[in-house]
């Protein structure tokens, strides 16, 4: 995996921009064993965050990009790029439990074609490390 | 989120495990009536244990322990003559009922059939089908006892003329209306919903309430352990098991149960193998061919993208988890409240069990037999009037019913 340093830390490329030049810019990323995914959002920037659902697991993969965010399509819960849950459709009107959920996110940026993501804490402390598909 | 030690402990269900000790004192549905064509020994592969279905000599069928290599698939299914059974190998007694083989795998003596819908209504009114999930068979459940994702997962961003509809969940209309269901789960996603416990294991009532000030109320049920009873048309009834091959692979056996007319056997069979492979009854749709996933048909037709089959999305939400769902990361909601009742009610007997209070699991008594319903079904009802319109509504059904339906 090819690391560039920058300001003492280590960022890897994970994917070209080009690779999300597509209808639903969204993808799978393993990254040190961890299970994360990479969408666009509305505002043309990226996320990338933990794969799978933190309501019941399901696969973010799989998501619906919408709403300048991702969507999962077990409960309708909505993250945006930070990972940041922003909704949940299917809890009481008036339920504030969604402020308390967020995914972890790994910082990427993009530069000169590559996306380029942050080997760091943010990682390390993501969820969904492989457990057997 | 709860610990990884629990969440082992309700999951795993092999021999001497404290969750496969409970579901060991249950009839399990083991294989389908139809695979004993397969010849005179039928592999069956039933939470952890390699085994096939033989005849003694007296030409009664039972379940005995054949020879496996340990590198197995889970869901090996080899010719009938190549089957060896091994004579060491602990055998099990099984009855065939409503198209399927049940097996009772818990030693001594097995508890009486409830007398369910599905157990009670006649040959011709019954149909019984299943389907590999590859994960584990707690996960397949929590989300048959789950009312809220009906209305994003199997989401529908066009309805269907509902006289379509036959032999396809939730493609029905409401109750007694015109309103397609589709539309009706659209429309209100946010049911609220009530969990009581009963003598064969949970209600669930969930309740979307309209904005012309009626209700639709949704009745299914979890039978404990592993079963759940829901509505599917209002012709037909689902009740389904979730029976574990072993910790990471599981069965879905359902008994479709219809109130009015004969079951349609050719058309129901013929529709589901279309989306299986035999001998294992595999879903063509899987996790290896992305479950023919098609972004544009999310984007205009359905939630998932994954076509209009509402088993594919399920199977989709449950294999994607992982083979065992990491419950340590979760976090459940309002919504979840019946799951959270269910693990208790499953804890509760886990913990019975290895105390020696075997008496207190639900349906081990005599009485198990005079069981009846479970009422499940779909009424739509002025809000003030919910619970006996409910009622009324299911009991229509059953005085209409042309064999014993009564409660």
């Amino acid at each position: 995996m090819q690391a560039t340093q920058i300001d003492g830390e280590t960022w890897v490329r994970i994917a070209q921009s080009a690779d999300l030049d597509i209808p639903r810019p969204v993808m799978p990323i393993t990254l040190q064993g961890r299970r994360l995914v990479l969408f666009r959002d509305d505002d043309g920037q990226l996320g990338l965050i933990g794969r799978h659902c933190p309501h019941r697991g399901a696969d973010l993969c799989y998501g619906r990009l919408e709403d300048n965010g991702l969507r999962c399509p077990f409960h309708g819960w909505h993250f945006d790029r930070t990972g940041q849950c922003v909704e949940q459709p299917a809890e009481p009107e008036g339920s504030v439990m969604y402020q308390q959920i967020k995914v972890p996110m790994v910082p990427v940026i993009e530069r000169d074609g590559e996306i380029l993501a942050l080997l760091g804490s943010e990682l390390e402390q993501s969820a969904g490390k492989e457990t057997g598909k | 989120m709860i610990s990884e030690e629990l969440n082992k402990r309700i999951t795993r269900v092999g021999p001497g495990t404290p969750a496969g000790a409970v579901l060991r004192r249950y009839w399990q549905p083991a294989a389908l009536i139809e695979e004993l064509e397969h010849g005179a020994r039928v592999p069956v592969n039933l939470m952890g244990e390699r085994l096939a279905l033989i005849r003694d000599d007296a030409g009664q069928l039972l379940l005995a322990t054949r020879v496996a290599d340990a590198d197995e698939a889970p869901t090996h299914y080899p010719p009938s003559d190549q089957i060896q059974i091994d004579a060491d190998g602990p055998t099990y007694p099984v009855v065939q009922r409503a198209g399927a083989v049940f097996a009772y795998l818990g030693g001594g003596t097995p508890p009486a059939f409830p007398d369910f819908d599905c157990f009670r209504a006649p040959d011709t009114h019954v149909f019984a089908f299943k389907g590999l999930w590859e994960c584990n068979w707690l996960q397949a459940l929590e989300i048959g006892i789950d009312p809220a994702h009906a209305s994003f997962l199997h989401r529908f961003l066009e309805d269907e003329d509902p006289d379509q509809s036959y032999g396809k969940q939730f493609r029905d209309k409401a109750g007694s209306t015109n309103i397609p269901m589709t539309k009706l789960l659209r429309d209100y996603p946010r049911p609220d919903i009530l969990v009581d416990e009963t003598d064969y294991g949970l209600k669930i009532t969930a309740l979307r309430h309209m904005e012309d000030g009626r209700t639709h109320v949704r009745v299914t049920n979890q039978i404990f352990p592993d079963a759940i009873c829901i509505p599917m048309s209002r012709e037909m009834t689902i009740t389904q098991w979730h029976v574990p091959v072993d910790d990471r692979t599981c069965y879905w056996f359902t008994i479709f149960t219809s109130f009015d007319k004969p079951v349609n056997k050719e058309l129901m069979r013929a529709q589901r193998l279309k989306e299986h492979s035999l001998p294992d009854y595999a879903p063509l749709k899987n996790r290896a061919n992305d479950y023919h996933y098609d972004p544009s048909e999310q984007a205009s037709l359905t939630y998932t993208g994954m076509g209009l089959d509402i088993n594919v999305h399920d199977q989709w939400a449950v294999e994607g988890m992982g083979a065992i769902q990491d419950r340590t990361q979760e976090h459940l909601g309002r919504s979840d409240v019946a799951i959270i009742r269910y693990r208790r009610l499953l804890r509760r007997a886990m913990d019975a069990l290895e105390q020696g209070a075997d008496q207190t699991l639900l349906m081990q008594e005599d009485e198990t037999a005079n069981m009846r319903g479970p009422l499940s079904n779909d009424a739509i009802a002025q809000s003030d009037d919910w619970r006996n319109a409910s009622h009324q509504a299911d009991m229509q059904r059953r005085a209409a019913c042309p064999w014993d339906a009564s409660v």
